[in-house]
Formats: C-alpha cells, sequence, structure tokens
C-alpha cells in the first residue's frame, strides 16, 4: 500500500473539521472501548493472563527462528504449501502467480491487514483477477475506494446513509434506510461470489509452531466462508504471529478478543490445519501458508523496538488512544493506525517520511494500560523522537535541519553557566527590542514565526528575577 | 542462496547469537517440552472431570450459551429434544433441512421427527453414503432452510459449539443455511478452552488433529456499520442449541 505517512498534519486537519467522522468516533470510544473495560474486569486474573501473555510472546520472538521452522515442517507435514516472503512485493507475486497457474477468475477475501501491506488487490485486479473483500466493513471500504479506516472496524467512519448511497451507486439497489436491509443486501451480493470463488484468502490471527495450525477470530462468519468454499486456500500473516503450542491458544483468544470487542468469545474461532482430509466431506484441496517479514526484522533486531512485535492487532490502544479519537484512522498514512501504528508503519516505510506519527501522541500512557500484552507504547514513542533528532540507531533518518541542531546546541549552552545565563539574558533582552509591543511580542521573523503564530509571547523581563530576588532579599 | 534460507537468514542476524533449541521452562507457555504422556494424562483427567461434573457443566453452559445468542432449550431425553426440533421446523416453514452425520444422528432420528412435515432432509456424507456429488451437495446446503449437527464437544466458559470436520461432519451445515441447530449431549461439555486445548493436543500427538476446526458461539454478527449489532451476516442468524441428558 502506497504511504501517505507523510501527510499526517493534512489528514488530521481534515477529521478534526468533519463533524460526521468526530460522531462516529464518539461511537467508537462508548463501545469498544468500555466494552473492553467491563470485559477484562470481569475476566478473573486478568492481569496474570496479560504478563503470561507477554512472556510467550517476548520467547517465541526471542526465538522466533526456531518456531518458524516448525511452522515449516508442521505445514508441510499436515499437506499444506509453505512461502517464506522477503518483503510485500515477495509475497503478492507468490498469490499472484499461484492464482494465474491455477486459472483464478475471482478470489474472495477475508480481513488481512497484511494484504493491504501489499496492495494485494490492486495487484490481482492488475493481472485481471477479481478480488471481493468479504468482511463488512472490508467490502464497503472496498466498494468507497477507500482504506481502512480502523483494525477491526474498517469501515466506522461511515453512516448507514453513507453506506446507502455508496449500495446505490455501485450495486444498482434500491436506497435502504437501516444497517438489516443494507446487511441483507450485502450478504446476497456475496453469497454468489463465495459460490463461484476459485481462491479463498485470509490472514491469520495465530500460527500455532507445534502443529503448523492458522487460527482465524471472525464474527460475520466470511473466515468460514474463505475456508469452507473455495478449492484453495491461502493464508496471508505476518511472522509475529506464532505461537508455540495449540495448548497457548485459550490463552490468546482470550486476550484478543476481549480486548478487541469485549466479547467473552467471537461468534467463529477457525482452526485451520492443511487441506482437507481425503475423507472429509468438503474443504479446500489445496492450502497455502505465507508469512511475510516486509521490515519486521528491523523491529525484531532492534532491541528497543521488537516489543512492538508483541502485537495481537487488537484495536484497544487505537480506542483508547485521545489522538486517534479525534484524528481517525485515515491521518496516520498507511495499514496501521493508532498508538501502535505510530510505531509499526514508520518501521515497515519510511521513518523520515512517517515522522509525524511518533509524536502524534500526548505520551498519556491510555494504550499501554488497554493493551493486552502490555506494550510499552509511550516508551517506544520517545525512543522514535529520540531517533529522529539525535539518529542514534537510525543516522538516515535523522530528519533535524542543521539550523535546529545549531540553535538547540546554543541553547545548551546558554544555560550551562550562570555566565552564559547572564550574558543569553542580555542578549535576548538586546535582540528582541524590534519585536516588543506592551510587553508582548506579537510576531517573530522565520524561522522563529511559527511560535507567535498562534500565541503571544511575553517579552523576557527587563530585570531579570535573580536580580529581583536579590532586592526582595535585602528589604 | 535461496528465498528460503535469505529469509532465515535475516531473521537470524536480528536475533543475534542464540542457542537453536530454546528453553521452555519459565516462558509460562504450556511447555512444549512436556511428553506425550504428560499430556494424555491431563487429558484424561479432563475426561474424568467432565464426566463427572456433567449436570453442573450443562448448566453453565445453558447459562453462558444464552448469553452468545444461542436460543437455549434442556431436554431429559432425545425423543422431547425431536418434539422441540420440530416445532422450529414447523414454525419456519421449512423444505429443505441438511444434517451432519455425528452418531447421535445417525439412526434415521432426524428423518423420523421431520417426516410427518414431508421436508426433505439430506445427510451430508460423500462416496457410499450417499447419492449425491459434492456439487450437488454444496448447492443442498445453499437452498436448505436449516442445518442440523451434533458437536464434539462445548464450551461452559464461552457458550460455544465446537464442530470438527471429518467424514461424518460437513463445513456447510453449520454455515450455509439461515438456522443451524446444535444438540449437545451430557457429557460433551468443558469447562473452558483451555480444556479443550488440552484434548485437541492430545489428538495431534496421536495424530488425528483433522484439518478444521470450529468453534460456534453464537449468530453470525456485525458491528461494521455504526457499531450496531445485526445478525445473520454470512453464516446462520438464527442459532439453536438443544442440550440432552
Amino acid at each position: 500500500m502506497q504511504s501517505h505517512t507523510k501527510d499526517f498534519r493534512q489528514g488530521a486537519g481534515a477529521a478534526l473539521s468533519d463533524p460526521k467522522i468526530q460522531a462516529n468516533l464518539e461511537g467508537l470510544y462508548n463501545g469498544f472501548h468500555q466494552a473492553r473495560i467491563d470485559a477484562s474486569d470481569q475476566t478473573p486474573d486478568w492481569e496474570a493472563l496479560q504478563d503470561k501473555g507477554r512472556a510467550i510472546k517476548a520467547h517465541t520472538l526471542d526465538n522466533l527462528a526456531y518456531y518458524l521452522e516448525m511452522v515449516e515442517r508442521n505445514v508441510i507435514a499436515s499437506g499444506g504449501h509453505i512461502y517464506f516472503a522477503r518483503d510485500a512485493e515477495a509475497a503478492s507475486n507468490y498469490v499472484v502467480n499461484l492464482a494465474k497457474e491455477r486459472g483464478i477468475e475471482l478470489v474472495i477475501k477475508g480481513k488481512s491487514m497484511v494484504s493491504e501491506e501489499m496492495a494485494l488487490n490492486h495487484r490481482l485486479e492488475e493481472e485481471g483477477i477479481e478480488p471481493v473483500e468479504t468482511d463488512l466493513g472490508e467490502y464497503i471500504v472496498q466498494l468507497a475506494e477507500e482504506t481502512p479506516f480502523h483494525i477491526i472496524a474498517p469501515a466506522i467512519h461511515k453512516s448507514r446513509g453513507e453506506v446507502s448511497e455508496l449500495f446505490v451507486e455501485k450495486l444498482n439497489v434500491p436506497l435502504y434506510d437501516n444497517i438489516e436491509d443494507l446487511t441483507r443486501e450485502a450478504r446476497d451480493q456475496l453469497r454468489q461470489k463465495f459460490v463461484d470463488a476459485g481462491m479463498g484468502i485470509t490472514g491469520a490471527n495465530f500460527i500455532v509452531a507445534e502443529t503448523g495450525t492458522v487460527t482465524l477470530v471472525t464474527n460475520e462468519g466470511n473466515g468460514r466462508m474463505c475456508t469452507s468454499m473455495p478449492k484453495i486456500h491461502v493464508a496471508i500473516t505476518g511472522m509475529e504471529k506464532v505461537v508455540p503450542s495449540i495448548e497457548d491458544l485459550g490463552l490468546f483468544l482470550r486476550l484478543l478478543i476481549r480486548s478487541a470487542t469485549g466479547q467473552r468469545i467471537s461468534s467463529y474461532v477457525t482452526t485451520v490445519t492443511g487441506p482437507r482430509g481425503e475423507d472429509e466431506v468438503d474443504g479446500p484441496e489445496e492450502f497455502h501458508l505465507v508469512i511475510v517479514d516486509n521490515g519486521r526484522s528491523k523491529m525484531l533486531a532492534d532491541p528497543n523496538l521488537r516489543e512492538a512485535l508483541y502485537c495481537l492487532r487488537c484495536g484497544a490502544c487505537l480506542n483508547a488512544c485521545p489522538v486517534y479519537r479525534k484524528v481517525g484512522g485515515h491521518a496516520y498514512g498507511w495499514v496501521y493506525p493508532g498508538p501502535i501504528g505510530a510505531i509499526v508503519s514508520p518501521m515497515l516505510t519510511n521513518l523520515s517520511e512517517a515522522k509525524d506519527l511518533p509524536f502524534a501522541s500526548t505520551l498519556c500512557g491510555a494504550c499501554k494500560e488497554a493493551c493486552p500484552v502490555k506494550i510499552n507504547i509511550p516508551r517506544m514513542l520517545l525512543y522514535l523522537r529520540k531517533e529522529l533528532t539525535q539518529g542514534e540507531t537510525y543516522p538516515e533518518h535523522k530528519s533535524v535541519s542543521m539550523a535546529e541542531s545549531t540553535a538547540v546546541k546554543g541553547w545548551r549552552a546558554s544555560v550551562s553557566s550562570s555566565f552564559m545565563m547572564r550574558l543569553s539574558n542580555l542578549g535576548g533582552r538586546l535582540l528582541q527590542l524590534p519585536f516588543v509591543r506592551g510587553g508582548r511580542i506579537d510576531r517573530l521573523p522565520s524561522p522563529l514565526s511559527g511560535w507567535t503564530k498562534h500565541r503571544k509571547f511575553p517579552a523576557i523581563a527587563s530585570k531579570p528575577f535573580r536580580t529581583r530576588w536579590k532586592n526582595i532579599g535585602k528589604k | 542462496m535461496t528465498e528460503r534460507n535469505e529469509f532465515f537468514n535475516t531473521i537470524r542476524q536480528a536475533l543475534g547469537p542464540q542457542t537453536e533449541a530454546p528453553n521452555l521452562t519459565g516462558t509460562g507457555s504450556s511447555a512444549l517440552g512436556d511428553n506425550s504422556d504428560a499430556v494424555s494424562a491431563r487429558s484424561q483427567a479432563i475426561q474424568a472431570y467432565i464426566d463427572e461434573q456433567s449436570g453442573p457443566l450443562m448448566d453453565s453452559l445453558s447459562e453462558s450459551a444464552t448469553g452468545a445468542g444461542w436460543k437455549v432449550a434442556r431436554f431429559d431425553d432425545l425423543d422431547k429434544a425431536g418434539d422441540h426440533i420440530v416445532g422450529i421446523v414447523r414454525d419456519v416453514e421449512a423444505n429443505l433441512v441438511v444434517r451432519s452425520r455425528q452418531d447421535v444422528l445417525e439412526s434415521g432420528i432426524v428423518e423420523a421427527w421431520l417426516a410427518s412435515l414431508g421436508v426433505d432432509v439430506v445427510p451430508m456424507a460423500l462416496g457410499e453414503h450417499s447419492e449425491h456429488t459434492v456439487d450437488e451437495l454444496r448447492s443442498l446446503a445453499e437452498r436448505a432452510d436449516i442445518g442440523i449437527t451434533g458437536v464434539d464437544y462445548a464450551i461452559a466458559e464461552t457458550g460455544s459449539c465446537v464442530l470438527i470436520p471429518s467424514a461424518q461432519v460437513s463445513r456447510l451445515v453449520s454455515l450455509l443455511p439461515p438456522i443451524h441447530i446444535a444438540i449437545v449431549q451430557r457429557g460433551q461439555v468443558l469447562p473452558t478452552l483451555d480444556e479443550l486445548f488440552t484434548i485437541r493436543r492430545r489428538d495431534f500427538l496421536d495424530g488425528n488433529l483433522g484439518s478444521y476446526m470450529n468453534l460456534i458461539s453464537g449468530p453470525s454478527r456485525s458491528a461494521d456499520i455504526e457499531y450496531t449489532l445485526v445478525t445473520g451476516v454470512h453464516g446462520p442468524g438464527e442459532v439453536h442449541m438443544i442440550l440432552v441428558g
């Protein structure tokens, strides 16, 4: 997917001035956010579960090569195929070539964030293969030719009226004014696609190393359709989704689902281990698992960022974040929005271009508190801010101008001793003279004009506080 | 170097020097290091527990399943459950019912229940067990008004039915028709997800994991438009859990 991370300010401004988006974001907070809090409150020993989940994630990522080889052995043993893709392009090529080789014309898709990274739909269309999103939210977003607004509620920015108009325009159906009718229409439209499609593509919420099993969590049933109807099932997922044992699934399903929607469990949890068995009544004849790096190894290599890979993609940090709740998902400019997106998107695309994202946070810590595996998001945001200004680990992404770093160095020198402080104070008093009006500075020349654009500064006092304090003492 | 080796080299470089076989103790994980005997022992203990506690587990399932959106009904025996199912079929004026072939449904019991209503009942099976081809079965499942299944397990914690597809169990019976009726028998109810996955691990070690498993917990639903809950998106919008015993 093309990255627009550098347009964060514009995107945020647009969302802030759109009352419809603001109203829909409000619903998200009252809905998902409160449901998550209630669900974790009602789960006995929630915090112990979080700690255990975190420990397992840390262990698995610290030994990722070992577990991925285990996945490989077991997928093959179950009769499936596995492909390790270095980047988005390699992953797309694999899927597109497979579809072409098998003569596939129609592909149905369950929700997969990694396929958004790959811009897979675009690639399939280029080859004359029709991709159809089947998650209701993703279907709406695809019809509208937009990108998902939220990890688990992709079309939450659209009102029912907008969806109705979209359906009229794209599907040539009557104008429906209620959500039940809209949903039924989508069901009818998609049912035939499920029947006709030659390939089903899904993501994976977890990959079990021990058994080579892919686990899907859905509420609508489209994940089941994609893994039951077509002859070929392809699951595409990031390499961080591995858990060691099938016995870890109970824990991770609790952590993920309760944090995502507040449900005790989603309507459907589906596990797929290879293609259908020989004597099975139905199911795909071929199973392919595509495991994607696409920049994740950069985060794996950096001890300061490795924990970003613990993410279960539940979306809880988005709902909790006071910034996401105002600017919404599109402003972040790439696949992953919100607090975790402000770390993952820059690292998987280009940190310099995404330099506004780590700063789009108040560091209030709500994200860390909401996270089911206690990812310390604020710490990593601060780390990326430091990298952008000092560039110790990623010097190529240091994005501070020579003038600005000279200015900061000058500032540091000016407060390094009482002599320097007095000297700079005197200098400041002289330099400000042309700009002071009635004890205030209204406007500074470029490059300092940004500071005075929205506020007035008090002028530097003619007598420093130190001097006044001395005089007070004498009295 | 092959693509695959290059992929793994990148990961190994990212991880830095480490031992190839990780120490599994102390991770909090359910210890892959467990030997097969330990898993068997745990699995047997679970079986003993669910037999002994079958009554309370049914009570607890009834409550959680209702919470998850199932229409739950409980009967002492299959005959009484049959009367209830006939009522559901009559109410929705169903013409075609598909069913899976778990033991509980294999005695022709569904056909006997529905004979008086003149409803067609098609068991989803292949080869010698069926007069239909795969494609015919699929279009029958698409046209069916109701799908009836047994279950492999149910889970009291979450109100879930567990269905493991096989020669007896089609993936489609509980998926394509707008109404799903699942029959849960006493002794099939597990306390939590954890017991299910321990048993499934035992199955895996025995070579019986199978290719697929569904945990079904209520109707198909979505809140993708305006955070408003609707049921019956792609899967069944109406689901009945019939507890027997």
